[in-house]
């Protein structure tokens, strides 16, 4: 006897959101959306949610089962039971609730519509097809995977504290124009992914790819903008800058020079950024946390110098 | 009053291909009751055919008689050829916009081999192409968002026609249970299939009839409904789909004797024949007790193919088998059983997506229909795989000519608003306060049932005539079933239930049109006559509501380049 | 127990206390670390923001070395055992880049097999042989102490890379807790991220992080926070005096490494492991577990 935690929310009877508990017996091989289903469709036909096409490529499903985004046509009742036989279901997170697990995708949206997510081409198209060799198609292989079914976004853990945050959905979106060979915008896109709000506010935390029911994993996505746009020279920003100084340190001395880091990441002209910095520093300092000023390298490092050499760094 | 130029009901590929041949000078809507990344359309998984000739020589005439053939000579050629014709420059127009297509060593976009077709002109992104092509295009809206308003979660209730012309449609707003009448000078129907009247249907749930009954309610007949087509290879007792690129890739179907029967039944194209042909061997061979274990499913077995060309080419289809049934086709055979897939019938339209009533060839003025809801016919008794797609884009881009040129020259009409919206909310009214005593999901359950029993792969006079009986008896019931949620915001329930009863009409139009096609042709087949009859059954059937129930006319099929003759493969 | 140890380079710098409460954990279980001295940074997977593959060709180099020395590699912080473990994916997930990757360590002496295995230590210490060896050597059970994990993301996600049994609701280290004496506190943030990867580029929305991890600890009745990650330590002890101005809160809770923890049930003192040398005062340690 399985046990459905479901957070209920009907703005028309009460303005605030309240669970309730559906048991039923689930047979084997029942998907989260099958029980969703049958709460609805025999035991109470006012739960509201989200589904189409029940194969996992519509993106309609996405809620949160035991504080996790999921797919729910995709995944099966009895891999999500706690260790109660139970599974709460909440609507997604970071978007706000319009009725039970249905919530409001407009932000999502907007977001993407953000990134300039159609091919930029100023040149004309040629008679036939364009060309792209498949390695240049496996450069968008997994992100062109995206079903907008919003799972990253839920769980983003910077857009629980910053909604400025373009979030992984759109990020993943954009990188599948910045690698697309065809596109003739990839500098403007990395200008403006590289701006507050885009590429530089991950903060690696790995959800996303943890939560995509797609091969598309936004954050590796959001990585390879990164290396475009620090090849593309996209460099005057403070994410931009640590990457250079961090890559640059251990080029030198095979290990983090923590006290040249912090200054080269807020670029040593900018002293409102170095000002930031301040209290940190004489914190530091006071409790003998600084790092030694004389920074030694590792041993062998020549054999790392080599290695960086070799791959033109 | 909400007033649209052109208001296109269905936002998937045919809707926003409309779309974009409306928007350059003329205000368009595009009202879709999910949002477009949603539709249908994106389930597709095999191809988009085209007689490009990058993977072999190939031609458009080659690819106009595969289809006729394919469609067991039901097609209307005219339109075949001008579609197949136009195939090349629509996939090149779509890989323009951006559309991301699997590609040859050489960089062209790659073609693969499908059912029916003589060549590999199957265009195709790994087995996702529908999902490609639909988010291709979805980019375009996004990138013309100026010019089309999208109305995200708005369900489509009726035509406004007045006099043969039509001036609109009602509507009303999901999320908050508003509704609203939009005028419009003229409206296209992109609405989809209806494969959710069958138990074991690949199909969405949205894919209920709603647009093919709003025609239908306003007096336009629905042509060829018999003709449904059964996938072969559908998820075994989910009816989820695995594409039929697995076969085009080289994938065998095995019965339980572990042998590849298809050369009983197509020897030269064997797993490669059109899906109406598969399918019927596939239920034969499981009637006969030579389905896996003796039970009612096939293995489809694609291990010899080897890891790397799974994982480069059917990715997406090797997912679903883990995720939805724990089997990696890499190292077991997939179980799989016909499923109800694609609907050949629909709304009636010419070749350039005009709605026509074809017995007395009278258009209706302002009323345009693109894609699966649509039928021209192109596609005929069945559908060859990877022509959907193709379908879709190109009737899409036809039907918003058609519509611009249309309302260029047209104006808005009178329509009677409160008239209209008080229809529809006497019909909430009506749901809300029914006598309760019936469980709607009983009756779904018993509709899709009794269709896949009666009105399936195989059919025959007497199963088809208790099917219509159980149908009616369904129609009534309905009439007393309990509802749950009375709200305004959101009111899925309510959704559902307006959904069943389009399902339920269309059902016993399905099984009425299969009662009075007494002959076997394409996905339609009758065990009590097994035979095509090109002497008497040589048209199409266009199907009529009238007060006193159903009334079949018919229309004839325009034959051009190829006489019907025999069609084995 | 034999490892080569990943220091990781904070380790050695601005949480200098977690390298000398490591050596000191080491020494009371009784397990023998060696140094990997020659290993390079490993990215923090900032440097495959820049070069991917320069990333994981030092990173098979520190591989390469813990093969020839015969050991597995034990890593004390969550950032390193993530981005190691990514890097371990990624050459053995393909042949032909493993073979790529070989060649550029080649002239440097250096072959990867794929035979090396990478654990954090709180993976060898929730092990049945680390546990045997937490029971035995414990002195000083840490009783009355209300111990909140924090683990850091690198070391949970994505799953399949993380050395935990369940990633999404880990145990390990609140078992580690229990064994030690200690109570442990759940709470939901303990799998979130501290915001550290950001503190330079969005300030706010990485101490807004931290910040509620803290908050979400304090009001779940913990005494303080234990993490595997000094990168996690930094932004929840060394920023907190901020995060406290930013949310007009004062918890003071102190964040300890796991191998404070660890040590002081060993019977260490509070200052041998240079807890005098946090942000946030750990007094409440000098009272609890005095100098022994």
């Amino acid at each position: 006897m399985a046990t459905f935690k479901i957070k209920r929310f009907n703005p028309e009877k009460q303005p605030e959101p309240y669970m309730e508990d559906f048991e039923y017996d689930v047979p084997d091989g029942a998907t989260l959306l099958d029980c969703m289903n049958t709460i609805k469709w025999t035991m109470d036909g006012s739960l509201t949610y989200r589904m189409s096409c029940r194969s996992a490529i519509c993106g309609s499903c996405a809620v949160k089962a035991n504080g996790h985004a999921v797919l729910a046509c995709q995944r099966q009742a009895e891999h999500l039971y706690d260790e109660n036989e139970t599974i709460k279901l909440e609507p997604l997170g970071n978007m706000k609730p319009i009725k039970d697990l249905v919530v409001d995708f407009t932000p999502f949206w907007d977001k993407i519509d953000k990134v300039k997510p159609y091919l930029e081409t100023s040149s004309k198209p040629p008679e036939k097809e364009r060309t792209q060799s498949p390695e240049e198609f496996r450069l968008i292989d997994d992100t062109s995977t995206c079903i907008m079914c919003g799972a990253c976004y839920s769980d983003c853990h910077v857009l629980e504290v910053d909604d400025n945050f373009l979030g992984p959905a759109a990020l993943a979106k954009a990188q599948r124009f910045v690698s697309d060979s065809r596109d003739e915008a990839t500098l403007e896109r990395v200008k403006n992914l590289s701006e507050y709000g885009g590429i530089w506010d991950c903060t690696h935390c790995g959800e996303c790819v943890e939560r995509c029911p797609k091969p598309a994993r936004p954050f590796y996505r959001i990585k390879e903008i990164m290396t475009v746009a620090l090849e593309k020279g996209v460099h005057n920003n403070d994410g931009a800058r640590h990457a250079l100084a961090f890559t640059s340190s251990v080029k030198h001395s095979g290990r983090l020079n923590e006290n040249f880091l912090p200054l080269l990441s807020k670029g040593i002209f900018n002293i409102k950024g170095l000002l930031e910095l301040v209290p940190i520093g004489i914190r530091m300092l006071l409790k003998g946390k600084i790092p030694p000023i004389f920074h030694k390298s590792v041993e062998d490092v020549d054999d790392i110098k080599r290695i960086f050499k070799k791959l033109n760094q | 009053m909400i007033k649209h130029d052109v208001v296109i009901i269905g936002a998937g590929l045919a809707g926003m291909r409309a779309a974009l041949e409306v928007c350059k000078d003329l205000d368009v809507a595009v009202l879709t009751k999910v949002y477009p990344s949603r539709s249908h359309s994106g389930a597709a998984q095999g191809g988009i055919a085209a007689a490009l000739g990058n993977s072999e020589p190939d031609s458009w005439e080659e690819h106009m008689f595969d289809t006729v053939k394919g469609g067991d000579f039901l097609s209307d050629q005219d339109a075949v050829e001008e579609y197949v014709r136009a195939a090349p420059r629509i996939i090149y127009e779509l890989e323009h916009m951006g559309c991301i297509f699997s590609r040859t060593p050489d960089g062209k976009i790659a073609q693969r081999k499908f059912g029916g077709h003589s060549k590999p002109r199957a265009c195709f992104c790994a087995d996702r192409t529908g999902h490609a092509i639909l988010h291709a295009l979805h980019e375009q809206l996004m990138k013309n968002a100026k010019t089309v308003k999208i109305y995200n979660e708005w369900y489509m209730h009726s035509l406004v026609v007045d006099d043969g012309q039509c001036n609109g449609v009602v509507v009303s707003n999901i999320q908050d249970g508003s509704v609203e009448v939009i005028h419009a000078k003229s409206v296209i129907f992109c609405t989809g299939g209806y494969g959710r009247v069958y138990k074991i249907t690949s199909n969405a749930f949205a894919s209920t009839a709603d647009g093919v009954m709003a025609a239908l309610d306003a007096g336009i007949p629905l042509q060829d409904p018999e003709f449904v087509q059964f996938h072969p290879s559908g998820l075994y007792r989910q009816g989820i789909l695995f594409s039929e690129a697995a076969r085009g890739e080289g994938g065998y179907l095995l019965n339980g004797a572990g042998e590849r029967f298809m050369e009983k039944y197509a020897p030269s194209r064997m797993e490669l024949a059109p899906r109406d042909i598969v399918s019927r061997a596939e239920q034969s061979e499981m009637d006969a007790g030579r389905g896996v274990n003796g039970e009612g499913y096939i293995y489809l077995d694609l291990r010899h193919l080897g890891e790397a060309r799974i994982m480069e080419r059917l990715p997406q289809i090797r997912q679903l088998g883990i995720d939805f049934i724990g089997v990696d086709c890499i190292k077991d055979p997939l179980p799989i059983q016909p499923t109800a897939h694609y609907s050949m019938g629909g709304i009636p339209t010419d070749k350039f997506g005009q709605v026509t009533i074809k017995d007395t060839n009278t258009p209706v003025k302002g009323f345009f229909a693109a894609g699966e809801c649509a039928c021209v016919s192109v596609h005929g008794g069945n559908r060859l795989g990877t022509n959907s797609l193709l379908e879709a884009v190109v009737f899409g881009e036809r039907a918003g000519k058609s519509a611009y040129e249309y309302a260029k020259n047209a104006d808005f009409a009178t329509v009677n608003e409160a008239q209209e919206k008080t229809r529809i909310l006497e019909k909430f009214e009506d749901i809300f306060q029914r006598d309760g005593t019936e469980s709607y999901n009983d009756i779904r359950n018993e509709m899709k049932e009794v269709m896949m029993s009666h009105c399936g792969v195989f059919r025959d006079k007497q199963r088809l005539e208790i099917c219509i009986k159980t149908l009616k008896g369904l129609q009534e019931r309905f009439k007393k079933g309990k509802v749950t949620d009375k709200g305004k915001v959101f009111n899925s329930e309510l959704y559902e239930i307006l959904e069943l009863g389009n399902m339920l009409r269309m059902a016993e139009i399905i099984a009425t049109g299969a009662l009075n096609r007494k002959e076997s042709r394409g996905g339609h087949y009758r065990t009590d006559f097994p035979k095509r009859d090109d002497v008497n059954f040589l048209k199409h059937t266009l199907m009529y509501k009238t007060d006193e129930g159903l009334e079949i006319k018919y229309s004839p099929v325009v034959i051009t380049k190829h006489q019907p003759a025999e069609r084995t493969y | 127990m034999k490892f080569a140890l990943f220091t990781g380079c904070v380790s050695k710098g601005a949480t200098r206390e977690l390298m000398a409460s490591t050596t000191k954990a080491a020494e009371g279980l009784g397990i023998d670390f060696v140094e990997m001295k020659a290993a390079a940074c490993c990215g923090a997977g900032v440097i495959s923001e820049q070069n991917p593959m320069l990333a994981d060709a030092l990173n098979a180099r520190t591989f390469a070395i813990a093969e020839k020395q015969g050991l597995d590699i034990v890593t004390i912080c969550s950032t390193c055992q993530g981005v190691l473990k990514k890097s371990e994916c990624n050459i053995k997930g393909d042949a032909e880049y493993q073979k790529k990757i070989n060649h550029l360590l080649q002239e440097g002496g250096h072959q990867y097999d794929g035979t090396t295995k990478i654990k954090h230590f709180s993976n060898i210490l929730a092990s049945d042989e680390g546990k045997a060896l937490l029971k035995e050597k414990i002195t000083r059970p840490l009783t009355g102490l209300k111990a909140a994990a924090f683990y850091g993301c690198y070391v949970l996600r994505p799953s399949e890379l993380s050395e935990y049994d369940d990633p999404d609701n880990p145990t390990e280290m609140e078992d580690l807790f229990e064994l030690m004496g200690a109570t442990p506190v759940y709470y939901p943030s303990r799998i979130k991220c501290c915001g550290f990867p950001i503190v330079m580029m969005n300030k706010k929305a990485s101490l807004e992080m931290a910040g509620n991890a803290l908050v979400d600890a304090v009001e779940s009745g913990a005494d303080c926070v234990v993490t595997g990650c000094p990168l996690c330590h930094l932004n929840l002890d060394s920023y907190q005096p901020e995060i406290e101005k930013m949310i007009s809160k004062k918890y003071s809770i102190p964040i300890l490494h796991l191998p404070q923890l660890v040590a002081l049930s060993l019977g260490y003192s509070p200052k041998e492991l240079l807890m005098d040398k946090h942000i946030v005062s750990t007094r409440i340690f000098q009272k609890m577990f005095p100098s022994s």
